[in-house]
């Protein structure tokens, strides 16, 4: 059929060099060089990079789906937040929104104690890549100047706020103010707890860098491990603050 | 190549429970193959006691005895979410994607390997609590795959609704988890693992529905896990969010007060819809595919069919205000979502246009993968035409409750859905087990299922008009409903023979892949790079060697070229 092939003569032909997706190849053997060593040797540059891109995008579409969940719960906020009952003794549309009063000083220390793990974690990062030039040469990272272990206190402050969080429902409870009272409150604790059942997640993954070492994890694992669970930690703390706002100007 | 000997080494020195719990995407494609035919069974037997119980109220089934009015609610939940969740949600998408989006674009794993492998064993999980609710006291629930409250919500509703429903709610909360990594593993591996030379518009329209459809998993299935939380705090945490006050069921009034099963819905059809979608997507892309190579063209109109995906998946999420129109809704949301349904018409029409194009002056082959692949189509068009009727706000209301939408979405998204299912199975048969499927047989599995499928749904849609309501045990003891006991006879009778023209496919499919004609690398002689494989796939996938792409996917009949196809690794010309 001539017309087809007329059609097909006019595609594109790919453009020559470059390595990536949707390049042309360049196999090893020709062109001499320029090939980073990305082929044959797994442990080189190029596929650790190859590799962090890969866990980067995950926790990009990770971070969508989490998304996700919170614009639900959100939704379902502000629409319980506006919906009444009718109430059939008075025949009247009453609101049985109970505005939440919340502990305020607790929170705000909470808040302080995430942002600041949030810092850490990012010190932790940052000295991690410079160790990483050592690791990928076989030498074992030497325990840097003014390198304090960023990354066990990032792991400790998780863990603060999470105590800090459960203090807070406690301080709640001890008000009287249970899951079933009212929307307000239910929906106060489901959001915040969904948070932390988030943060737990987190948590894990620093936990497993952490303790990378005995577990005979390759520095690198842990380096991504750092790298991505950053990303979605500082997308927690972000959130966090959404929250906060949410439950503070939108108390009903 | 050493480095290549050297991976099978490894591949083949694995034990026997390391290959069973493998990170290779080949192995857990199969075995998402396995558990939908696993699915496939139930619900088809589930179906068929439905069909027996609505003709035969009185017939005593062989161990079960006679079906109850609950039970037949609760082979209706079980049956819809057998077949939407773990068999069209499950084998066009996780089963085939996983097998095959690699191979298509030329990488030997998926990106994430390990969260495919735990994305298939939460699957497993799922489906296992989910069947256990069939022996647990109370049976499954009854609510409907829809799970709408106040019915679900409360336990003391029927016998089903205790642990029955409980169970439902957390087979789909995991269901949830399995399907986001599954998704997340897809798209991971469509943004990062394609070989040199394949670019987004060289992949074959299997990998963008793929890719399309793990979008669309992403963003649906997180809220339907939020909602099935709630549900779940509501059922057993005291909070009201589906349940409205002074509800009095079993003789007592209910603890909540100030719910919404309107939210409910709304929550639910916001994943509902698109879940519709993430269904039948993986199926357009396996028809457009097969289409083409068995017309031997090219698809026709590529870009068309790339945008109506987007398109489809887009509009997707707009929509699923027209499952509500009878719940009561603002006629100014009503004409919103209305419109926007009937726009989705448009990429559909895009899409059938291009298939039948396709199809128009190619050389056909006239094999099973390719008549099933037709028969999608037609299917399809059937289904489809009866969508913009159902998206008037004004006729809904009077159909919306009858076996007219029963019919409607039997037609286009099961009957549509396992042909694309039954015609990816005739064409990646070889290449899975590495032997050809029986033609013979595959043909006779067409034409009874296809003649079978419509003499089963067509006259639902007379049912539907007259009025018969859907969801009902046993209706005799209504005159006018009654008097259409003729038609739903024919009905089951078709049914029977249709669900009795499946088991040729099994047989087909057991002896095949024992006794079938071994098959060489390329058998199809289509262009796309899991061919340039040999059959069954290696363990190793391309092993050392990395394909390069220089060609479309569709090139065939391309003037010039000394045979009627063109393998996308072929040197450029």
């Amino acid at each position: 059929m001539p017309t087809i092939g007329d059609r097909v003569e006019i595609e594109r032909r790919p453009k020559l060099g470059g390595g990536g997706p949707g390049k042309i190849p360049h196999r090893r053997g020709y062109g001499g060089g320029g090939d980073d060593g990305d082929r044959g040797n797994p442990e080189g540059f190029q596929s650790r990079e190859q590799r962090m891109r890969r866990y980067r995008i995950a926790m990009t579409l990770c971070i969508v789906s989490v998304t996700a969940i919170f614009l639900l719960l959100t939704v379902v906020y502000v629409f319980r937040m506006g919906k009444g009952r009718f109430d059939e003794d008075t025949r009247r549309w009453v609101r049985d929104w109970v505005p939440l009063t919340l502990p305020y000083l607790q929170l705000w220390i909470n808040s302080a104690v995430l942002l600041l793990s949030s810092i850490t974690l990012e010190l932790a990062r940052r000295s991690m890549i410079k160790k990483e030039e050592f690791a990928a040469m076989g030498i074992v990272p030497p325990r840097m100047r003014r390198d304090l272990p960023w990354l066990g206190m990032t792991v400790v402050l998780g863990f603060c706020f999470l105590l800090g969080q459960v203090f807070v429902w406690n301080i709640l409870r001890h008000q009287g103010v249970f899951l079933e009272s009212n929307p307000s409150r239910s929906l106060f604790y489901i959001i915040t707890g969904t948070h932390a059942v988030h943060l737990v997640g987190g948590l894990a993954v620093l936990l497993y860098a952490v303790a990378g070492r005995l577990l005979a994890a390759k520095f690198e694992s842990q380096r991504i491990a750092v790298e991505v669970t950053g990303w979605y930690w500082h997308y927690l703390a972000f959130l966090w603050f959404g929250i906060f706002a949410l439950v503070h100007f939108a108390r009903g | 190549m050493s480095s290549s000997t050297q991976l099978t080494n490894a591949f083949t020195s694995q034990s026997r429970l390391h290959r069973f719990f493998s990170t290779d995407h080949k192995v857990i494609g199969r075995q998402y193959f396995f558990l939908s035919l696993a699915a496939v069974l139930v619900g088809a037997w589930l179906s068929l006691l439905m069909r027996i119980h609505l003709v035969w109220p009185k017939a005593a089934i062989p161990f079960l005895g006679e079906i109850k009015p609950e039970n037949y609610l609760a082979y209706l939940t079980m049956h819809g979410t057998l077949m939407v969740f773990f068999v069209l949600s499950t084998v066009p998408q996780a089963g085939f994607g996983t097998f095959f989006l690699p191979l298509q674009l030329g990488a030997s794993k998926m990106a994430l390997p390990r969260l495919t492998a735990a994305g298939f064993w939460t699957a497993l999980a799922s489906f296992m609590v989910l069947t256990i609710s069939f022996v647990v006291p109370g049976g499954p629930g009854g609510a409907g795959w829809t799970q709408y409250p106040p019915l679900s919500a409360i336990s003391a509703a029927g016998p089903g609704q205790g642990l029955g429903t409980d169970l439902w709610l957390v087979s789909i909360g995991l269901f949830c988890l399995s399907s986001l990594m599954s998704a997340t593993g897809f798209l991971v591996t469509t943004i990062k693992l394609r070989c040199p030379g394949m670019t987004w518009m060289r992949m074959p329209l299997t990998c963008w529905s793929w890719f399309v459809t793990s979008i669309l998993i992403l963003l649906a299935f997180g809220i339907l896990l939020a909602a099935l939380v709630l549900l779940m705090l509501d059922r057993h945490a005291g909070t009201s969010f589906f349940v409205p006050g002074g509800l009095v069921i079993s003789g007592k009034m209910v603890g909540h007060a100030g719910g919404s099963p309107l939210l409910w819905q709304h929550l639910f059809w916001f994943f509902g819809h698109p879940e519709v979608y993430i269904a039948v997507l993986p199926a357009m892309g396996v028809t457009s595919h097969l289409l083409s190579v068995f017309a031997r063209k090219p698809v026709f109109g590529y870009k068309a069919m790339v945008g109506a995906t987007l398109a489809i998946g887009a509009l997707g999420f707009m929509v699923w205000g027209h499952h509500m129109f009878v719940s009561g809704m603002n006629p100014h949301a009503g004409f919103a979502f209305s419109s926007l349904t009937t726009a989705i018409a448009v990429p559909s029409a895009i899409k059938t246009f291009n298939w039948v194009a396709t199809l128009y002056g190619g050389k056909i082959r006239y094999t099973t993968p390719l008549l099933f692949s037709v028969g999608f189509v037609s299917l399809f068009i059937t289904g489809g035409l009866t969508g913009p009727i159902l998206a008037q706000p004004s006729l809904d209301i009077y159909l919306h409750d009858t076996y007219f939408v029963v019919a409607h979405f039997h037609l286009i998204m099961a009957m549509a859905g396992l042909f694309a299912i039954f015609s990816a199975t005739y064409f990646w048969f070889p290449k899975m087990f590495g032997r050809m499927m029986n033609e013979r047989l595959g043909r006779l599995h067409f034409w009874i299922t296809l003649f079978g499928s419509y003499a089963t749904f067509m006259p639902m849609h007379l049912l539907g008009i007259a009025g018969h309501p859907r969801r009902y045990s046993d209706l005799m003891g209504v005159q006018y409903v009654a008097a259409m006991a003729p038609l739903q006879k024919f009905i089951t009778f078709a049914a029977i023979v249709t669900i009795a023209g499946q088991i040729i496919f099994l047989v087909n499919l057991f002896w095949s892949m024992r006794k079938g004609r071994l098959a060489e690398a390329n058998p199809w002689q289509c262009t796309t790079l899991e061919w340039t494989l040999p059959s069954p796939v290696p363990p190793e996938g391309y092993g050392g060697r990395e394909p390069g792409v220089n060609h479309g996917p569709y090139e065939y009949n391309i003037s010039g070229a000394k045979e009627d196809f063109i393998m996308q690794d072929a040197p450029a010309t």
